[in-house]
C-alpha cells in the first residue's frame, strides 16, 4: 500500500477512489433531496445553491440523484467483476494446471467467445436473459469470463515451470497442495491487477446497456440509465448529462488508476 | 588503498593510453537515497594491450563498461574523475558526438550474441550497417568488406553467411558475427563483457583463439570483462581487480596472480577449483549400487495422431537415450557435457519429473514408469535446481520450506519441526533466526544453502545436484561444494553432480560420465581422466579448461577461508 501512494498515478486513484466509495456509502443518506421528488418549477436548471449540479427534465435534484445512483453502480460494477473474475480464474487456473488435452479444449472454446466483441456479445447475452440489472450484470460478468481465464491461465504457466514447483512435484506433494501452496500465491498478483482494471469497464459497458435501456429500468437513478434519460434535453441543460457521464467517468478512472499502480506494485522491477 | 595499486607499466610512456580512466566514480541516485556504483576507479590501457576486468557479480565491471561508452542509466550521475578516449574527454561529449564514436572507435561484444543481433535482419545487413554509417561505403563496398571481415573471423562460406538469419547459425557463429562487427572499423578500442559465457566450453575456446588471432592482426587495445579467472590467464597481459566498485588490486597478469597482495584477490583465486585439491571423501568400498539407470531414455514433443497423419516425417525428439550408468551408496558420480546434452534431463527422469522409458532400479526395486515412483522413492531421491532464485516459493518463509520435507514425510513430530529446522539451518551454516525470513531477503549463495538443507532434511540416500554451482561466483561456489560434501559425510547419501565445470568435478567426483548429444559417450575414475583411452570428446572437453596453478609464493593460500 505505501508502494501504490508513492507514485502519481496511485495518488490521484486512491483520492478519486475514497470520494466514489465515500458516496457508495454515505450517499443515500447525505443526498439533500428525495432523488426521486418532482419539481415541476425548476426543470432543467443549471448549478445554483438551491440545486448544486442543477436539475433534470422533472425537477429532480442532480447531484441527490448521482448520491443515491452510486450504491448500485458501483456495486454492479464490483459484482459483474467479482463474478466474472471468479469464474474466469477458477476456469484459467484448472486449464493451466491440467494443461495437454484438457487446456486445449478449454482454450479453444474461450478463444471462440472471445472473438467476439465484447459490447455486443453482452448484448446477446442480455436478449437471451431479458433486461434488469441483475442480468446485465451477470451479461457483464460471463463477457469477463473468457479474457479472466486466459490471463488467470498464462499467470499460472509462468509459475508451474519454475523450480520451486518442479521441487515439490519431485517431493511427491499432493496436486491440490502443489496448486493451492506453490502455484495460486505466486500467480495471484496479475489476477488481482487485472480485476481492479476490469471494474472500470464494467461500470462503463453497464452504463452503455442502461444508456440503451437494456440494463436498469426508470426510474432508478443507475448512472448510465441517467445519461440516456436526459439526452433529449441535452441542449436545453447541458448538466444533466455532463454530471453523470463525469460521475461515471471518476469511478472507472479511480479503479483505472488504482489498478495501474496496484501492478506497479506488484511488479518487482518497476519496485526499488 | 593507492598502495596497493602497482604503477610498474611495462610499455613506453611517450605513447598516450588508448582508454585512460582517472580516478572515475559514478553513483545512482535511488528512492533510499545515493548508492556508489564506481568509487575512485583508475584504469589505463595501451595499443595492442589486453586489459582483463576481472570481479564478480554486482562488482560494478560492466558498469564501468557502460560508463565508458556513455550508455548510462537515466539516475546515474558522474561524481568525479575522467574518462579519456585517445586524450578526448568522454564524459563531455554530446550525444550525437558519441553516436558517430561508438561503433567506429569504441566497439563492444556482449555476452549472449543470441540477444545481441536483431532476428528480423540477416546478418550481413547487420554487419554492413557499421561500414556503411561509419565508413562511408557504398552498400555493394560494405558487403564485399562485410564477407572479407567474416572470413577473417574463420568462418567457412562467410558469402552464404551473410545471406542468414541469427536463428539459423549456432552461438558460436554468431559470437564470430558479433567480433567481426565489433572489428570491421578497425576500432581504437573494443569492450568484451563476458563474451564467452553463454558458449559451450569447447565453442568458448575456438572464440578465445580468434579473439587472440585478430587482436594480434589488428593491435586493438582491449577490456575484457570476465568473471572467470582461469580464462583471464590465457588473454590478457593486465589484470584489475575490481570489488564492491573499487579497484582493489591492479598489474602485470603474473605478478597479481603470481603474488596476490589484497586478501580479496587471494581469496577469489584461492575459491577456483583445482583438480589436484580433492574434496571428495574416500572412494566407497560397496560395490553393490544404489540406483541404476538401465536403458533409460527421454523423448519430448512426441507429435499428436493429426500431426503424424499430415505429416509422416514428424517424429519425437528424443531429450536423451539409452542412458545406462550407476551410483554406489556414498559415491560421487559427476555427470559432464555441454547444454543440451541432455544431463538435466536425466536428472529429471529420475526424480519423476520427466517421463521415460527404460529401467530405473533403486536398493533392489525396480521402476518402469515415473509413476511407479511412491513417497518412498521420493524421499529417498532428492533433487537440488540451479538457480537458487527460482527454487524457494518466494511466498514462503525459509522456516516454512524447510518444514514442508518434514511434515510430508513425518520425519519428526509436529512438536519438534521448529527445532529440527533449526538444526537444518545450523547444518548449512546459516544462522538459525533465518526460519522467519522470507527468500528474497538472502544471497544467491545463501538461498542455495537453504535449497540444500531442504533436500537433506528428508534424509535421502541419494542427492542429485543440477548444476547447483553454475548460478554462484567462484567464491561462493567453492564453498556450497565443501559444504556438499561435508553433509555426504555426515548423511552417507550418494550424490549424483551434474556440472559443466571440469574442474570443479575433478575435485568432487569418484568416477565422472560425459554426455554428448542425449547419449553417454565416456565413463570412467576421476583417476583416469588423463588417460589416453578416453573418449576424443572428454578429451577434447579437459584441453579446453586451463587447470588453474597454485601460485607458488602463497603456500598458505590453500588454508581454507573462513
Amino acid at each position: 500500500m505505501r508502494k501504490i501512494l508513492k507514485s502519481p498515478t496511485g495518488i490521484i486513484g486512491v483520492i478519486l477512489l475514497t470520494i466514489v466509495l465515500f458516496a457508495t456509502v454515505f450517499g443515500p443518506w447525505i443526498a439533500p433531496y428525495d432523488p426521486q421528488a418532482f419539481d415541476a418549477r425548476a426543470r432543467l436548471q443549471g448549478p445554483s445553491m438551491a440545486h448544486w449540479l442543477g436539475t433534470d427534465q422533472y425537477g429532480r435534484d442532480l447531484l441527490s440523484r448521482i448520491l443515491s445512483g452510486a450504491p448500485s453502480t458501483v456495486a454492479f460494477g464490483l459484482g459483474a467483476t467479482i463474478l466474472g473474475v471468479g469464474v474466469g480464474s477458477v476456469i484459467g487456473v484448472i486449464a493451466g494446471v491440467a494443461g495437454g488435452r484438457t487446456d486445449s479444449i478449454i482454450m479453444r472454446i474461450l478463444d471462440g467467445m472471445l472473438a467476439m466483441p465484447e459490447l455486443l456479445f453482452t448484448l446477446l447475452i442480455v436478449t437471451f436473459l431479458g433486461g434488469g440489472t441483475t442480468q446485465a450484470m451477470l451479461a457483464v460478468a460471463v463477457t469477463f469470463t473468457p479474457g479472466m481465464a486466459r490471463i488467470a491461465r498464462s499467470a499460472v504457466l509462468s509459475v508451474r515451470t519454475r523450480e520451486y514447483v518442479l521441487a515439490a512435484q519431485a517431493r511427491g506433494e499432493s496436486r491440490a497442495w502443489i496448486v493451492g501452496r506453490e502455484v495460486l500465491p505466486n500467480a495471484l498478483g496479475p489476477i488481482i491487477v487485472e480485476a481492479t482494471i476490469r471494474v472500470s469497464f464494467a461500470i462503463m459497458i453497464g452504463a452503455t446497456l442502461g444508456f440503451l435501456g437494456l440494463g436498469a429500468q426508470p426510474p432508478s437513478t443507475e448512472w448510465g440509465l441517467m445519461v440516456a434519460e436526459a439526452r433529449q434535453f441535452m441542449f436545453r441543460n447541458p448538466w444533466c448529462v455532463a454530471v453523470p457521464g463525469l460521475a461515471i467517468a471518476i469511478t472507472a478512472l479511480g479503479f483505472n488508476l488504482f489498478g495501474d499502480a496496484l501492478r506497479d506494485a506488484f511488479d518487482p522491477k518497476r519496485g526499488h | 588503498m593507492g598502495s596497493r595499486i602497482r604503477t610498474d607499466r611495462g610499455k613506453p610512456q611517450s605513447e598516450a593510453p588508448v582508454l585512460d580512466v582517472r580516478h572515475y566514480s559514478m553513483a545512482y541516485d535511488t528512492e533510499a537515497g545515493t548508492t556508489t556504483a564506481l568509487d575512485d576507479v583508475s584504469l589505463m590501457i595501451w595499443r595492442g594491450e589486453t586489459h582483463a576486468l576481472v570481479g564478480e557479480s554486482g562488482s560494478g565491471k560492466s558498469t564501468l563498461a557502460w560508463a565508458i561508452t556513455r550508455y548510462m542509466a537515466e539516475n546515474a550521475r558522474d561524481t568525479g574523475g575522467a574518462i579519456l578516449l585517445s586524450g578526448e574527454d568522454m564524459i563531455g561529449k554530446g550525444r550525437a558526438e558519441l553516436e558517430a564514436l561508438r561503433g567506429r572507435r569504441i566497439a563492444m561484444v556482449y555476452q549472449d550474441p543470441s540477444s545481441s543481433l536483431n532476428p528480423t535482419m540477416r546478418l550481413g545487413e547487420q554487419l554492413t550497417e557499421v561500414l556503411i554509417r561509419h565508413r562511408g561505403m557504398t552498400k555493394t563496398e560494405a558487403w564485399v568488406e562485410g564477407e572479407a571481415a567474416l572470413a577473417r573471423t574463420g568462418i567457412v562460406k562467410p558469402a552464404e553467411m551473410m545471406m542468414r538469419y541469427p536463428h539459423e547459425c549456432s552461438g558460436g557463429e554468431k559470437q564470430r558475427v558479433v567480433i567481426a562487427t565489433a572489428f570491421a572499423c578497425n576500432p581504437e578500442l573494443i569492450i568484451f563483457d563476458e563474451p564467452t559465457t553463454a558458449l559451450d566450453i569447447l565453442t568458448a575456446n575456438q572464440i578465445l583463439d580468434l579473439f587472440i588471432r585478430l587482436r594480434e592482426e589488428t593491435g586493438v587495445a582491449a577490456l575484457y570483462i570476465t568473471h572467470d579467472l582461469g580464462l583471464v590467464a590465457r588473454i590478457a597481459s593486465k589484470v584489475s581487480v575490481i570489488h564492491k566498485g573499487k579497484i582493489v588490486e591492479q598489474g602485470d597478469l603474473e605478478t597479481v596472480f603470481g603474488a596476490p597482495e589484497h586478501p580479496y584477490t587471494r581469496k577469489l583465486l584461492a575459491a577456483l577449483p583445482r583438480p589436484e585439491d580433492r574434496l571428495a571423501l574416500p572412494a566407497p568400498t560397496e560395490d553393490t549400487p544404489l540406483f541404476e539407470a538401465r536403458d533409460v531414455g527421454v523423448q519430448y514433443n512426441a507429435p499428436g495422431w493429426l500431426t503424424r497423419l499430415l505429416d509422416k516425417s514428424a517424429a519425437a525428439h528424443w531429450g536423451a537415450r539409452n542412458i545406462t550408468l550407476d551410483v554406489r551408496p556414498g559415491e560421487l558420480l559427476g555427470i559432464v557435457g555441454e547444454s543440451g546434452s541432455g544431463k538435466s534431463t536425466i536428472a529429471k527422469a529420475a526424480t519423476g519429473l520427466n517421463p521415460f522409458e527404460g529401467e530405473i532400479r533403486f536398493v533392489g526395486r525396480s521402476f518402469a514408469s515415473r509413476d511407479a515412483f511412491d513417497r518412498k522413492y521420493r524421499r529417498d531421491v532428492q533433487i537440488i535446481f540451479q538457480h537458487p532464485d527460482s527454487s524457494l516459493n518466494p511466498r514462503e518463509t525459509i522456516g516454512g520450506i524447510l518444514s514442508r520435507p518434514l511434515k510430508l514425510y513425518k520425519l519428526c513430530p509436529a512438536g519438534e519441526v521448529r527445532q529440527r529446522v533449526r538444526e537444518l539451518l545450523e547444518m548449512v551454516l546459516l544462522p538459525a533466526d533465518y526460519a522467519s525470513r522470507y527468500p528474497h531477503q538472502l544471497s544467491g549463495g545463501e538461498k542455495q544453502r537453504v535449497a540444500i538443507a531442504r533436500a537433506f532434511a528428508a534424509e535421502p540416500r541419494l542427492v542429485i545436484c543440477d548444476e547447483i554451482t553454475a548460478a554462484l561466483d567462484v567464491s561462493v561456489q567453492a564453498a556450497v561444494a565443501r559444504l556438499l560434501v561435508d553433509l555426504q559425510k555426515r548423511s552417507g547419501a550418494a550424490c549424483i553432480f551434474i556440472t559443466h565445470d571440469l574442474n570443479l568435478i575433478r575435485q568432487l567426483a569418484h568416477r565422472i560420465v560425459v554426455f554428448q548429444r542425449g547419449a553417454l559417450v565416456d565413463a570412467f575414475d576421476v583417476a583416469d581422466a588423463g588417460s589416453p583411452e578416453r573418449h576424443p570428446y572428454t578429451q577434447a572437453l579437459l584441453n579446453a579448461v586451463p587447470v588453474p596453478h597454485r601460485p607458488e609464493d602463497q603456500p598458505d593460500l590453500m588454508e581454507p577461508q573462513a
